[in-house]
């Protein structure tokens, strides 16, 4: 009896550790607080108190993929805007207050988010949520401003035209991949688009996108949780809800079919090209062994086609991977070659790595490798304040559960071979989009 | 019904009043900045240090909040210490330690350090080497075996030299098509002249020179466990750590070097100006800096106020002047850089040609300022303000802050920077901002101008001297008004 008494014991100990044991792996390794504010705005706090800094990311839902055609490049210099000055920050001001205190800041826009992130001494914290409050709430659009703006992203864009020789068939590939104008337009916009943007279009975009409901309030680092809440509220709570942001309906691509183009390069020396093929988009079932192949075939010296092509010395450049867009995503592989004949060599070695990874024949050990490479990658995602706050903020935008963040990087970990080889079938299919880059 | 019109006319009034009453004081607080609440006190992460019977010093800095661990192994064996007539001999030895060991080859020593989820890479500096590892932290021991395998039994083999003098040769010409690398080899070629620190700079012709018989002596001189230091940065205590690395470590034998003292620096005593041509480069590329020679430790302080102000950020005076006030520049930063027997201060912009000699005047000009006026106590403030933020930020990752530290301690300079750094930056005031900039030369500057000839020459010309040379460091003439048309 007391055997079994202790055998009894014993299990239940070991189903409420085994179980007690999961729930913790499944939880993301931060304290996460989150609420929502009248105005739609979304809070997240996190607390680590390892030093005193603090970091304050806010994201807006709007991006490249909300410009109209004739309209590109209204996105990019409205995130170069918000450092123009507002009703009660000078121009510029933005940055002097931050470095001044010796601050880091950033901003970025993406295909459809723009962030904007700085990390500053924890002490600081009021002065950041006024600084961002205030250009969320009454941000100074002007000719002068707008003009100024203009002239500094034109510049930009005839630089990274003239000195980046894959620009433009980069671009030309984005339009065969996803063959939609709101996914293959460039971010940084066309320059005949930009200079034809008037006041009122960036003061409408900026009233649309620009409001409390279309964001996402993210602050990581050396806080107080109750006197944070009180200073969130104090800045954002009266700044007026804007307009109900209407959902973009879900993109509808031509069936697959297979694309081979050719592009002549006026200032590429060396010949190229790029292989892409459309995927299964973030958070469907697909998408995870998706991911792990693509550690498999890309990441690392020691990855499938990192062997093929550079260690053979057949290629010169090896770039590629997944590439997440709205509710879209595909496969990449850019590779620029020493000559004409390496780059035929190159483009066979790909197709042959991409049939090979189709009979799921990886061994254990490749397997792990990519595993513990793409585990590295995930936690480097929160490794500082302002990773992890752009980290919460860009899940929270992309509507996953922050308590299930856990759960993520086990759905990637527990993907298999079979499951691998699957999805290589599935998308890898001869209704790929090739890109031939020839030099003049 | 007057007095009732009345009253609701009182109560209208007060209740209007009233309203506009709290919704102006609820805005009040937008007009202007808040203040700072106190500044919580910086807890620095918990540094451990131990020696091993071989010498090796180890350091355990302790961070729990990220499953990883990073090694930084310091060696101290840079370029300083490459042969005289082997340049490059430090960079070439650091690059084949990476490469493969008795045991493993070079695919071998890559799976192994991929499947740890590892990142491994070497940094070359003037004074020492830095290998770095960061890989996931149950994997300390792998980590460690493959670190102990690389610099304990490495093999140099023919295949591998040539492999490793063929990426440097490439890397060397990559670098070369950037302006600013230009300028900033130019400008170490003529400030470290006929220094031992001049071996830090070389073109990729040098890499042709090195072989077997340069690696090996250098190999068995400098890479000792007495001459080097292993940092470990993670969640794992000093005495696990010390026991790993004892394991892994001790068979590495002790030897002693005779290294002699590195001669004192001499500052540039005259404003020398230099130009490289680099062809179709639209804009012109400055670099101007000095030696600052003997820096002690208690000099650094003032010096990094200095540079603050002068140009650490874009709220910096030359970034506000050249940029913002004048429109030269797309950019203008200074540096300080520190060496063991010097520090050099740097600073970088690129500007419009027309603009060049106005753009180095301006530059002279804020660079005088300092040293003639007292700097006024709002600005020292507001450096020190960044000095003191900025500097948690700096120690955030495991990266940057096994950096530091290791950067700490490779150049000797102790508790100073590390637990008295805040209490030190915050002693500053603008009289001994003052007495630093009387101290060191500020004023006699070689500036590096790297831009295209047929765009720039008119410029140049605005300038009483330039001293030409090709982008290999070679002095081809020298343009001066009177000259121009003979020389080039």
């Amino acid at each position: 009896m007391l055997k079994k008494m202790t055998l009894f014991f014993g299990l239940v100990i070991f189903l409420v550790w085994g179980w007690a044991r999961a729930q913790t792996e499944h939880r993301p390794p931060f304290p996460i607080t989150q609420f929502t504010l009248d105005n739609g705005l979304q809070v997240i706090l996190s607390e680590d108190y390892s030093l005193p800094l603090v970091s304050v990311v806010i994201t807006y839902k709007v991006g490249a993929i909300n410009e109209e055609a004739g309209k590109t490049g209204l996105a990019y210099l409205l995130e170069n805007l918000m450092f123009q000055g507002s009703e009660n920050i000078g121009r510029m001001q933005h940055i002097s207050f931050i470095r001044r205190i010796g601050g880091t800041l950033n901003a970025a826009t993406m295909e459809d988010k723009t962030i904007f992130y700085q990390t500053v001494p924890s002490n600081q914290l009021a002065l950041v949520l006024w600084l961002e409050s205030d250009r969320m709430k009454s941000l100074e659009i002007n000719a002068s401003n707008i003009q100024r703006t203009k002239i500094d992203l034109i510049e930009e864009i005839r630089h990274r035209k003239t000195t980046d020789p894959y620009l433009e068939s980069s671009l030309l590939f984005d339009q065969y991949l996803f063959p939609d104008f709101a996914h293959s337009h460039p971010i940084f916009g066309q320059e005949e688009d930009l200079r034809e943007l008037t006041v009122a279009e960036v003061k409408n975009f900026y009233s649309k996108f620009y409001c409390p409901n279309n964001a996402v309030l993210a602050i990581c680092g050396h806080i107080d949780k109750r006197k944070t809440i009180e200073l969130v509220r104090k800045y954002f709570g009266t700044i007026p809800k804007g307009e109900k942001v209407t959902p973009l309906p879900p993109v509808q691509l031509p069936e697959k079919e297979a694309i081979d183009r050719t592009y002549r390069d006026p200032i590429a020396t060396l010949p190229a090209f790029y292989l892409g093929y459309r995927i299964a988009p973030a958070k469907s079932p697909d998408f995870y062994p998706l991911k792990i192949a693509e550690y498999i075939l890309l990441r690392g010296k020691t990855s499938r086609l990192h062997q093929r092509l550079i260690k053979k010395g057949i290629a010169f450049r090896l770039e590629g991977g997944i590439e997440e867009k709205k509710g879209l995503a595909g496969f990449k592989v850019f590779v620029v070659s020493t000559n004409e004949i390496m780059k035929e060599r190159s483009t066979k070695e790909v197709l042959t790595e991409i049939t090979r990874l189709k009979t799921g024949l990886i061994s254990e050990k490749e397997f792990g490798k990519a595993k513990n490479l793409f585990r590295i990658d995930y936690v480097h995602q929160y490794a500082s304040c302002a990773d992890r706050a752009i980290f919460l903020a860009e899940n929270q935008l992309a509507q996953n559960a922050l308590e299930k963040l856990g759960e993520e990087l086990d759905k990637y970990l527990s993907v298999s071979t079979l499951q691998i080889a699957s999805v290589m079938n599935k998308y890898f299919t001869p209704g790929r989009i090739f890109l031939d880059v020839k030099v003049r | 019904m007057r007095q009732k019109s009345r009253a609701f006319f009182i109560l209208f009034s007060i209740l209007f009043y009233g309203w506009t009453a709290l919704s102006f004081s609820q805005e009040r607080f937008r007009k202007n900045a808040p203040d700072p609440d106190p500044l919580p006190t910086l807890n620095l992460p918990e540094i451990e240090t131990a020696s091993l019977s071989n010498g090796l010093t180890l350091s355990v800095i302790k961070r729990e909040n990220l499953p990883l661990i990073t090694v930084r192994l310091v060696i101290f064996a840079g370029e300083l210490h490459s042969p005289e007539e082997f340049p490059g001999t430090a960079a070439f030895a650091a690059n084949m330690v990476l490469r493969r060991s008795v045991k493993h080859d070079s695919e071998e020593i890559e799976e192994r350090v991929e499947s740890i989820g590892g990142q491994f890479y070497a940094s070359i500096f003037p004074d020492f080497v830095m290998f770095t590892f960061t890989f996931l932290e149950e994997f300390l021991d792998t980590g460690l075996e493959i670190i102990s395998e690389l610099i304990l039994q490495p093999a140099f083999t023919s295949v591998e030299i040539a492999s490793v003098k063929r990426l440097m040769f490439y890397d060397l010409l990559n670098k070369a098509t950037d302006s600013e690398y230009i300028a900033k080899r130019q400008l170490d070629q003529i400030l470290f002249i006929n220094h031992p620190y001049s071996k830090s700079v070389y073109n990729e012709e040098v890499i042709k020179n090195l072989n077997e018989r340069v690696l090996l002596p250098f190999f068995n001189t400098h890479y000792n466990p007495n001459h080097a230091w292993i940092f470990l940065t993670g969640n794992l205590s000093l005495g696990t750590a010390s026991r790993k690395v004892s394991r892994y470590f001790q068979t590495w034998e002790k030897k002693n070097r005779e290294i002699p003292a590195l001669p004192s620096l001499i500052p540039n005593k005259k404003l020398k100006v230099c130009f490289v041509h680099k062809p179709e480069e639209k804009q012109a590329t400055i670099f101007m800096g000095n030696i600052l020679a003997p820096v002690s430790a208690v000099d650094i302080f003032p010096l990094l106020v200095i540079n603050q102000v002068l140009g650490g950020t874009t709220t910096s005076r030359l970034f506000m002047n050249l940029r913002e006030s004048k429109e030269y520049a797309y950019y203008a930063f200074s540096q300080l850089e520190l060496f063991k027997a010097c520090a050099v201060y740097l600073i970088r912009t690129r500007v419009r040609p027309e603009v060049t000699r106005a753009a180095v005047m301006e530059t002279l000009g804020e660079m005088e300022k300092i040293t003639k006026e007292k700097i006024p106590s709002f600005e020292i403030e507001q450096a020190k303000s960044y000095l003191i933020g900025n500097f948690p930020i700096n120690i955030e990752t495991h990266d940057t802050l096994s950096l530091k530290v290791a950067q700490i301690q490779a150049f000797q300079f102790g508790e100073a920077l590390w637990d008295d750094y805040l209490e030190n930056i915050m002693l500053i005031d603008s009289n001994r901002v003052f007495e630093a900039a009387q101290k060191y030369d500020f004023l006699s500057p070689v500036v590096v101008i790297v831009g295209d000839r047929e765009i720039l020459t008119e410029h140049l010309l605005e300038f009483e001297e330039v001293e030409v040379y090709d982008q290999k460091g070679v002095h081809l003439y020298t343009l001066t008004k009177e000259t121009s048309d003979e020389t080039r």
